[in-house]
């Protein structure tokens, strides 16, 4: 057994965030488009709204490994990445995940925001569907139902990345659930600076707490 | 006199039946122009949501059960539930042109007359359902309601 240095890599809000996302998405894939669920899928839309807002949030004022700014590199260092996936250890996303981050983050983000303007021509009509015209809100719904396509891939490439970093006996999903990682003693790499994941939980409270109650 | 009032009644009886004759949707529709019969359907499917929508705002309770209320409402879908249907034929028949019919309607078309009548059965049972006044009768009548027009869009009109 390899002398091994351990990490507080993911906070309480990163772990949380991730794992309601999973079970909020799951809820909102089974809730679409049946008409019998419509009032329940507007309201799961809501809390992804809200995760994701506070997710973005995070990613400005959160701890460090949650951070845009110590996440995010070049395109270059992403090329570089893939020329040797496995050589370098890396704290929080590695180039081409951060990439990952900013897709998913805008996908779900989109799906949630164009659901606001959808009409389903039967008696659903998203709450903000007033403030444009019938045309857009023909699009709008349009795009809504596309979109989980993407979304799907988007899953199905985060799934694969983390098939074969297990193949490779490098562990993502333990982090994800104990917050902590394990690297060899000998790795280059620095604690980033944590802040309480009870605060990412409040805040996430008051943002379910405004978005309901100008959007139920 | 009284010549006059049987010629007249006689007039109005001959009309009514004219109309009556007219009204059955396999024979020629009224319509010349394929433009007028797309927005005669649009209007009737208009109509058709605005009440459709109006009940759902009950069922959903974003505004007050009134069963009165709800009891006009079912009728006059009730009365609007076929209006559409006629304007699919004639001048209507495979008008697609500022609409968002498709073209497997007339490609399909028993399957959609079929998808059609149960969209009329749904809103006769719907009325009933009004009748009791109570929202737990109602509510399985309105979503079975809904179903009829989702299984229709899917596949007959352009997202």
């Amino acid at each position: 057994m390899m002398n091994t240095l351990t990490i507080k890599l993911w906070d309480g809000f990163i772990r949380s965030f991730h794992w309601l996302l999973v079970v909020v998405l799951a809820g909102l894939w089974y809730t679409g488009g049946d008409i019998d669920y419509i009032d329940l899928h507007h309201q799961l839309g809501l809390v992804m709204l809200a995760l994701l807002l506070t997710r973005i949030m995070w990613g400005i004022v959160g701890s460090q490994s949650a951070r845009f700014s110590y996440f995010m590199r070049s395109p270059i260092a992403v090329w570089q990445y893939f020329k040797a996936p496995f050589k370098h250890e890396y704290v929080t996303h590695n180039p081409a995940g951060a990439y990952m981050v900013i897709i998913m983050l805008a996908l779900l983000l989109s799906q949630a925001i164009s659901g606001l303007f959808t009409d389903d021509a039967i008696f659903f009509r998203g709450p903000l569907a007033h403030l444009v015209s019938n045309d857009m809100v023909r699009s709008l719904t349009r795009y809504h139902k596309q979109a989980f396509d993407y979304i799907l891939i988007a899953i199905a490439l985060h799934l694969v990345a983390i098939f074969v970093y297990t193949v490779m006996k490098k562990r993502l999903v333990g982090p994800m659930i104990t917050g902590r990682k394990a690297y060899p003693e000998n790795a280059q790499v620095n604690q980033p600076k944590q802040r309480h994941g009870a605060f990412g939980l409040v805040l996430l409270g008051i943002n379910i707490t405004w978005i309901f109650g100008w959007l139920s | 006199m009284r010549l006059l009032t049987t010629f007249s009644a006689l007039t109005v009886s001959i009309g009514i039946a004219a109309l009556a004759a007219t009204s059955n949707p396999v024979q020629a529709s009224a319509f010349t122009q394929a433009e007028d019969a797309v927005k005669y359907r649009q209007g009737a499917f208009q109509l058709i949501r605005e009440n459709f929508g109006y009940m759902s705002g009950m069922v959903r309770g974003e505004i007050d059960f009134d069963a009165e209320q709800f009891k006009q409402r079912s009728q006059a879908l009730y009365h609007l539930s076929n209006i559409p249907f006629d304007a699919f034929s004639g001048a209507g028949e495979n008008a697609t042109d500022n609409s968002d019919a498709l073209p497997a309607i007339w490609q399909n078309r028993s399957d959609f007359d079929a998808k059609a009548e149960a969209f009329q059965q749904a809103v006769k049972e719907l009325v009933e359902a009004a009748d009791s006044e109570n929202m737990r009768t109602i509510r399985p009548a309105f979503m079975a309601t809904a179903r009829t027009c989702q299984q229709c869009h899917e596949g007959y009109r352009a997202d």
